[in-house]
């Protein structure tokens, strides 16, 4: 309908009277209602066109600008729609889950204060991976980022998701350390040491006294995180390792089996992920230079794609990063144990400080160039990812793989998977690249995404994090005691939000009233 | 029989490539260009990431028109490059207003339509 973007249960006459209020605390430079607004926030990865629109964005600079707007939103009954930089593309980029909702775009938001003892930063909601690496580059600290595949986003939106990156720093919501919040209602709250006026330790004690908080805040809609400490991975004195390729799809197994161990045992202590072919050849190439049969891509031509490439059906990257000594040791360990399950090959990579350095994710370079996967279809191409936590065991590695590709085969899509390693688990990475110009293939994706979460409910694997589409759907599949978490999520989203304005819907937490809640 | 490839591998950011492009340059960002000011250091701050070497936008220009560098062109209308950010274009997404401000967005349009600019040869250094 022409007028879907209104908020639920505003005219425009009521619209307007809300945005008048926020021009009047924010100025109306910081106000976007047009038409151009309206679709700019829209989600470029988008499914469905017609879900997920906003009603306008609001772009406060300053945590009182916040605060203001969230009496504003009360006073309304306006949905907010909080972004950090919106570029969480694949998972909603900056659309609103409910349509209707304001986003509150927190881009501006760019203050970056850094310990450089300590390799501690405090950072705003805006600070992006690029303007992080240029502010680190500028300065020459010594430190590193832990950058994920897409640096384009934001540091601690990107944490606040549970995005990781492939330094030993990579589980990025693990180095959070302290949050400023504002509460639905419009006060501001400090995590761990922040709750101690003047602490200098803010950032470098995670838990304070008492509950500790900072993961409430993650992948939640119970607060608006407005500053954040990270830690950040000192420059290393060397950083050593190998890219390993294995020629087999039953090769997993025994890639997940030696891998796990050294990395539940620390001689890695970054979190290496195994991709499939796809992975990289999607970044390299298009599917229309190969063929344009329709449905999943034949053996015949991935070989012809590997041939070209020199690609595994698998790769996997390792890497050591310390001292020299300590790495050159632990280099033997990996090497003994990877030539032990017959690869395609090793090739060794050495750095040490002083030389030139490797521009990767390796080195917690930011990057963007994966993404030119999105193109592999031809056409307005996009993506959405399925990615359950599953054992860190080669024979559920293998079994789930399986499962998966004969669904990609059976839906007529190309496969695009990935294991990567945690600590104790892997998650299971499985990206749907699409075609937006195709009708036919865009109508089998939400057939498509069900199947897979039906299939990974039925093994007991639940997702990590998931499309605004499917957080309802996902969320009912953490379903243990009759839906006990939900129940603890949606008491503790109605005593913080009373009006249910901030994030309604986001992880399927809805307020009293609102979505499966009403 | 497995073979051994001799094939040099990339490997970033999760992505492998084999064959494929030479070591990636370092990032183009506003440090890498300390005098820049005006549109050229909105463009290095808001565009780069996808725009210079080795960005998304890049190599996706780069398969259908040269030269793919946006800084490298001649051919860039300042209202061209409005539309295309403000209401996105192909693969890459629109930005929107509370990102880069119109104001901000007339000095990168301007800048770019007034290229070429030297700088982009040396964007890679």
């Amino acid at each position: 309908m022409e007028d879907d973007w209104l908020p639920p249960g505003f005219d425009a006459a009521k619209l307007a009277q809300a945005q008048r209020a926020l021009e009047a605390v924010l100025g109306a430079g910081k106000v976007f209602f047009e038409g151009l607004d309206r679709s700019g926030y829209r989600d470029k990865f988008a499914i469905e066109e017609g879900r997920h629109l906003p009603a306008g964005a609001v772009g406060p600079t300053t945590v009182e600008e916040v605060q203001a707007v969230m009496r504003i939103a009360n006073q309304y009954r306006l949905p907010v729609w909080p972004i950090s930089r919106g570029k969480n593309l694949g998972y909603g980029g900056s659309a609103p889950l409910l349509s209707g909702s304001v986003v509150m775009d927190l881009s501006g938001m760019k203050k970056i204060e850094f310990d450089e003892e300590f390799g501690t930063v405090l950072l705003e909601p805006g600070v992006g991976f690029y303007d992080l690496y240029d502010f680190i580059q500028k300065n020459n600290l010594p430190y590193w980022l832990s950058t994920p595949g897409n640096s384009w986003g934001s540091v601690i939106g990107n944490a606040l998701d549970r995005g990781v990156g492939y330094t030993p720093y990579g589980e990025n919501t693990k180095n959070l350390c302290g949050l400023e919040v504002v509460l639905p209602t419009g006060e501001v709250v400090r995590t761990g040491m922040g709750a101690f006026s003047d602490a200098p330790t803010w950032g470098a004690y995670p838990f304070g006294f008492g509950p500790g908080w900072d993961q409430m805040f993650v992948q939640s809609n119970f607060g608006i995180v407005t500053k954040a400490n990270m830690w950040l991975m000192p420059e290393p004195e060397s950083l050593i390792g190998m890219d390993v390729e294995f020629d087999r799809p039953e090769d997993l197994k025994a890639m997940v089996d030696t891998i796990g161990p050294l990395r539940r045992e620390r001689v890695l202590q970054q979190s290496p992920s195994i991709g499939n072919w796809l992975r990289a050849a999607a970044v390299a190439t298009t599917r229309g230079e190969w063929t344009d049969k329709p449905g999943a891509l034949d053996d015949g031509v991935i070989d012809a794609i590997r041939k070209r490439f020199g690609l595994g059906w698998w790769g996997v990257s390792l890497r050591l990063y310390g001292r020299e000594e300590v790495n050159k040791a632990a280099y033997k360990v990996l090497e003994d144990a990877m030539k032990a399950i017959d690869p395609l090959v090793i090739k060794p990579t050495t750095w040490v400080k002083g030389q030139p350095m490797e521009y990767s994710g390796w080195t917690g370079t930011p990057i963007t160039f994966p993404m030119q996967n999105v193109n592999w279809y031809g056409g307005r191409g996009g993506h959405i990812g399925f990615s359950p936590i599953i054992p860190q065991s080669g024979t559920a590695a293998l079994a789930q793989f399986q499962r998966t590709y004969a669904r990609y085969r059976e839906y007529g899509m190309d496969y695009q998977g990935s294991f990567a390693f945690g600590e104790r688990h892997l998650v299971n990475v499985n990206a749907m690249l699409f075609n937006k110009d195709d009708p036919a293939m865009m109508g089998r994706i939400d057939p498509f995404f069900r199947q897979l979460v039906a299939d990974a409910k039925a093994q007991g694997y639940g997702e990590y994090r998931t499309h605004l589409d499917y957080m309802d759907l996902v969320a009912d599949s953490y379903d243990w005691g009759g839906g006990a978490l939900r129940k603890l999520n949606e008491t503790v989203k109605d005593a913080l939000d009373p009006n249910g304005i901030l994030a309604p819907g986001k992880s399927g937490i809805w307020p009293k009233g609102q979505g499966r809640r009403a | 029989m497995k073979r051994v490839l001799v094939a040099a591998l990339l490997l970033a950011g999760g992505a492998a490539i084999a064959q494929g492009p030479p070591p990636a340059p370092k990032p183009t960002t506003l440090s890498s260009r300390p005098g820049a000011s005006g549109g050229e250091a909105l463009y290095l701050e808001h565009c780069a990431s996808c725009h210079a070497p080795n960005g998304m936008g890049t190599g996706l220009l780069g398969r259908r028109v040269q030269p793919a560098l946006l800084e490298a062109r001649d051919n860039l209308p300042a209202a061209y490059v409005t539309v295309a950010v403000r209401q996105g274009i192909g693969n890459m997404p629109a930005i929107p207003r509370g990102e880069v401000s119109d104001d901000e967005l007339r000095q990168i349009a301007e800048y770019l339509a007034a290229g070429p600019h030297p700088a982009a040869s040396g964007a890679a250094q």
